[in-house]
């Protein structure tokens, strides 16, 4: 009778067989995307960037401040433009009207530790569609957001 | 309360929380990197850490319903999944308390728009299920009563007397 088995084998090495047996597929699964993960960091290397790598880019460079509303009036990068997620059906189209396909957009939160700029960097990718004239990203993060700006300032 | 209608209450709620964690896991299998997102926004674990256990947590999960489910490593399926629970509500409140405005994840972008007291009544109610079959499958499971899948074919037996 399987079910006396069961009975008899204590609940931790059930749950230890249960922690060992679900490896298995998530193995698989790991493997399957390999490619579509970044596995060391949130952001790839290719979506990051650093604020002088920025300015090397010179003027076609559309500032985003991802920070929220009160942190943007208060200060922000000279030409920025305000797009969080708090508001962000109101500034989507506030955002487009000026973005076009010959520019790369930086977004930046406040710091390093912030999700803020990662996440609207990924809704303008996957619910925006922006792309540049190629077809490729143009989609950026600034690597210590504002207060890396600061100090180059 | 009557053993037989206690049997049926037993299989019911076994059903559920079964059902629920076999549909959470299956819903974030389909979009770790959506999930490993969730869990990163906790500011809890590094990206490195989290990201695998985007991949490997809904695995577990389906495991552990398919487990209180069919009967087959049940108390251990229902240690994991106390175990899983209690630390996601402390995990929640800590968010919480740091200000933190976080996604649960727990199902996916079904949960997207749950607020976080709905999150936090269903983690409550889903422990409190899972306590319940804990304690009457221990009841059930002391010298002279069935156990675990034992206890659960017997409430089968008991519906179809009913």
């Amino acid at each position: 009778m399987k079910g006396v088995g069961t009975v008899r084998t204590s609940a931790i090495r059930q749950a230890l067989i249960l922690i060992t047996l679900a490896f298995l597929p998530t193995l698989g699964e790991a493997i399957y995307f390999r490619n579509k993960v970044s596995w060391q960091s949130r952001l790839s290397a290719s979506e990051v960037v650093s604020v002088d790598q920025v300015q090397r880019w010179g003027d076609n460079v559309m500032w985003t401040d991802a920070r929220p509303a009160a942190e943007f009036e208060h200060d922000h990068i000279p030409g920025a433009i305000l797009l969080n997620e708090d508001s962000w059906n109101e500034l989507l189209p506030l955002f487009l009207e000026q973005w076009s396909p010959d520019k790369r957009v930086v977004v930046y939160c406040s710091a390093q530790s912030c999700n803020a700029s990662a996440e609207v960097a990924r809704r303008l990718r996957e619910e925006a569609q922006l792309k540049d004239n190629q077809g490729k990203n143009c989609v950026f993060v600034l690597e210590g957001g504002w207060e890396e700006w600061l100090k180059t300032r | 309360m009557d053993f037989s209608l206690r049997s049926v209450l037993y299989r019911i709620v076994a059903l559920i929380v079964g059902g629920i964690f076999i549909y959470a896991g299956v819903i974030k299998v389909m979009d770790p990197i959506g999930f490993a997102r969730d869990i990163d926004n906790y500011h809890m674990l590094p990206w490195v850490i989290s990201v695998r256990l985007a991949f490997y947590l809904p695995w577990l999960e389906i495991f552990c319903g398919l487990a209180v489910l069919c009967g087959l490593f049940y108390r251990g399926g229902l240690l994991i999944l106390n175990a899983l629970i209690s630390i996601f509500i402390i995990a929640s409140i800590v968010a919480k308390a740091r200000g933190l405005d976080i996604t649960c994840g727990c199902f996916g972008q079904a949960s997207k728009n749950l607020s976080f007291a709905w999150h936090l009544t269903l983690d409550f109610v889903l422990l409190a299920c899972v306590i319940f079959l804990w304690l009457s499958d221990r009841r059930q499971s002391q010298p002279g009563a069935a156990s675990g899948a034992l206890a659960l074919q017997g409430s089968h037996g008991v519906n179809k007397k009913l």
